[in-house]
């Protein structure tokens, strides 16, 4: 019986999973200056998208306004009930969305204890004790069109200028003449699991540019936020800039050396600019002062591959109308010679013959009954 | 589409069709692949050389360098031409599916009328509604219904008559299209098609009886994909009507006249076709996916230049039948 399809039989498909990896590499002219701004990183940028409402501050690659621009990150910063900032004394501005903000990322990446209370970050994993909470934090939101899956452990990099003046040509030198970079470094081997948001691992500073940070640089010191692989979400907290604090990194207590964050025609330390700024004007703050940002993302895909055997005496014939001349088959001259067919296509079909798939070869296939071809089909979902 | 690199390893490139992507949001388990084909779309084996004086590993030289594409997304654009299987490797002919426009006493001839505006010629006219149908001629000769002449399929609703109307209906022939071996001999019995698939755009069009069943009905399709093209399947046990054996019960072939194809005889598929409703009762289809042209004698028509695509289910031969529906301005 002459017949065009083959069924699939038990071992004829089987089942893979794939991890895909891509370099994404954030450059800190893309996070300010390109787009708009003037010198110092400061006025309209365009790519840069504040709301109303105020909660965050979307970082765009292109101009916002455009069809071409991808959504590449959100920023916003908050403190918990916890931090010396959130008494209305400080006179916060926004001082509820703060919080808000803070208990909303805490509730989602840290959880509830076994009260119900949220629970606060902490810088080392450990939510049992009360060492390492960080209640003032700066989260870095990254869209999925950039973190995929997850995060892939240990290649988030984060280079932040902690220099003096972000004016450049002022007084204070080049903010970014000292930097320090976080790092997830012990991610692929140790990270925690103790989140309801997945797995997460710890941010460790270390100096890149100059030496911010205080003398031997460890890591029980140096713990400088969170990565959270899965929400794509980065937690840093905002005593990177702050000399001298408990989970202070910078090196100098000098005024306006380090820590300061410029905004618009002075400087600010981070104190006041988490309490005295909106949360867009923080987050402009932090914006700037991103010399890098890069880390490698992950793609699951998970794969069916169909084998598709053609034994030696299966598709030696086509249909093909150029087959054909006067009904007779081109290829051959008498009976006696072997048939003759060129593949360039694979379908794969429902049981009532629908095209669910189609798979193209780079060059046709010679098949003739003297040969077996087994093509493998790999669909990835 | 692109052309896939071809100057290295050989390389797969695997989509999901628009229709299998639906299917996989539905969710409802009609995803699954049960089976494949393999098609050679690309090949003109008229490349193939069997004169090369270098030898034949240098006859296929042409049709292995022949690029290919990369995979459509439209399931009704790829896998056109499927390789087949057939057991035997000293079959040197091979069935074909053949319009029976020429054979008498089927009415199945094509419009050759003049026209003109974008001439129509060679294919088959079918009316979407009574007025277009029964329009009269309005010069030369006048008083000659539109819908009676050869080539015009009465695709408007109305009851088709018997054999003796003078309407015209869709046919084609199976078998070997050639003087080499008789046309009394018998067509292996596993080359015979008693199964065809007929797909057409069912925002235009559906099948419809052949003018011998006398009586006028629509045929269900099968299945309408996310491009609102139906599928019809048809076969020779459940639809003798549409499919018929060219072999006498005696077996003997007598008439060589009475079919397509010159020597072997298969099956015979037989089918009209009527207009959709949508093009019966608007003209906003006409508008946008057609013209105008006029039909010498009886004045301007819209028109959407189609194609019925006739696929043998056994040899997986293809016919892509054209056909014009036409509507009077």
């Amino acid at each position: 019986m002459a017949s065009t399809f083959k069924t699939f039989l038990n071992n004829d498909r089987t089942t893979t999973r794939t991890l895909l990896h891509e370099a994404i590499p954030v450059t800190g002219t893309i996070m300010s200056g390109t787009y708009g701004a003037g010198v110092f990183g400061v006025g309209t940028e365009s790519n840069i998208k504040n709301y109303s409402h105020g909660m965050f501050q979307s970082v765009y690659d292109y101009p916002y306004l455009s069809s071409s621009a991808n959504h590449i990150l959100d920023l916003t910063v908050g403190f918990s009930t916890g931090s010396h900032v959130s008494s209305s004394a400080q006179d916060t501005t926004q001082r509820k969305n703060k919080i808000n903000i803070y208990n909303q990322m805490a509730q989602v990446l840290v959880g509830h204890d076994k009260d119900g209370k949220i629970q606060r970050f902490d810088v080392d994993g450990n939510l049992a004790d009360g060492a390492g909470k960080m209640n003032e934090v700066i989260f870095i939101n990254f869209a999925r069109l950039l973190s995929k899956d997850e995060i892939k452990k240990g290649s988030f990099n984060l280079d932040l200028a902690v220099g003096g003046d972000f004016n450049r040509s002022g007084s204070k030198g080049a903010p970014m003449s000292a930097q320090i970079r976080l790092n997830d470094s012990s991610g692929s081997d140790g990270y925690f699991v103790n989140s309801p948001a997945g797995e997460y691992g710890v941010l460790f500073a270390s100096n890149h540019v100059g030496t911010p940070i205080k003398s031997a640089p460890t890591k029980a010191v140096d713990a400088a936020g969170l990565i959270y692989y899965q929400a794509g979400i980065a937690v840093v907290t905002a005593s990177v800039f702050v000399s001298g604090s408990t989970l202070g990194i910078s090196a100098s207590n000098s005024d306006n050396a380090l820590g300061d964050i410029f905004v618009n025609a002075g400087f600010q330390k981070m104190y006041p600019t988490i309490t005295g700024s909106a949360l867009s004007a923080s987050c402009d703050n932090f914006r700037h002062r991103i010399a890098n940002l890069s880390f490698n993302n992950t793609t699951e895909l998970n794969s069916t591959i169909y084998f598709c055997r053609m034994n030696n005496n299966e598709f030696n014939y086509s249909s093909n109308p150029t087959y054909l001349s006067a009904s007779q088959i081109v290829t051959k001259t008498v009976s006696t010679d072997l048939p003759v067919s060129y593949a360039t296509t694979i379908g794969l079909y429902s049981s009532d013959n629908e095209l669910l798939a189609t798979a193209k070869l780079s060059e046709p296939l010679r098949k003739d009954p003297s040969n077996e071809i087994t093509v493998r089909v790999r669909l990835d979902y | 589409m692109g052309f896939l690199d071809n100057s290295g390893d050989i390389i797969l490139d695997a989509v999901l069709t628009d229709l299998g992507r639906e299917r996989l949001a539905r969710g409802d388990g009609s995803f699954k692949i049960t089976k494949f084909a393999v098609a050679d779309d690309e090949i003109d084996y008229g490349k193939y050389n069997k004169n090369n004086a270098s030898g034949s590993a240098y006859y296929d030289l042409d049709i292995l360098t022949t690029p290919v594409l990369e995979a459509f997304t439209n399931n009704i654009a790829s896998v056109k031409h499927k390789l087949m299987t057939i057991p035997r490797n000293n079959l040197l002919y091979l069935p074909v599916i053949k319009l029976a426009n020429e054979v008498s006493g089927l009415s199945a001839g094509l419009w050759t009328g003049a026209s003109t505006g974008s001439p129509a010629t060679n294919l088959y006219l079918v009316t979407v509604d009574a007025a277009t149908s029964l329009a009269a001629k309005e010069s030369g000769p006048t008083g000659a219904v539109l819908s009676n002449q050869i080539g015009v399929i009465r695709g408007d609703g109305a009851p088709a008559g018997d054999m003796s109307d003078p309407n015209t209906q869709i046919a084609l022939d199976q078998g070997l299209d050639t003087n080499k071996i008789p046309y009394s001999f018998n067509l292996d019995s596993d080359l015979i098609e008693n199964q065809y698939i007929l797909e057409i755009d069912d925002r235009l069009g559906k099948i419809a009886t052949p003018l011998k069943s006398n009586v006028q009905g629509l045929l269900p399709p099968n299945f309408i994909d996310d491009d609102r093209i139906a599928s019809y399947y048809v076969s020779r046990t459940s639809n003798q009507n549409y499919v018929s054996s060219l072999i006498p019960a005696s077996g003997e072939q007598t008439d060589p006249n009475s079919t397509a194809v010159a020597g072997p005889r298969g099956t015979r598929l037989e089918f009209t076709i009527r207009g959709s409703l949508e093009l019966n009762t608007s003209t906003s289809i006409f508008t946008r996916l057609g013209g105008e042209f006029n039909i010498t004698g009886w004045g301007d028509f819209y028109y959407i230049d189609s194609a019925v695509r006739v696929t043998g289910v056994t040899t997986g031969y293809r016919v892509d039948v054209p056909i014009r529906f036409i509507k009077k301005k």
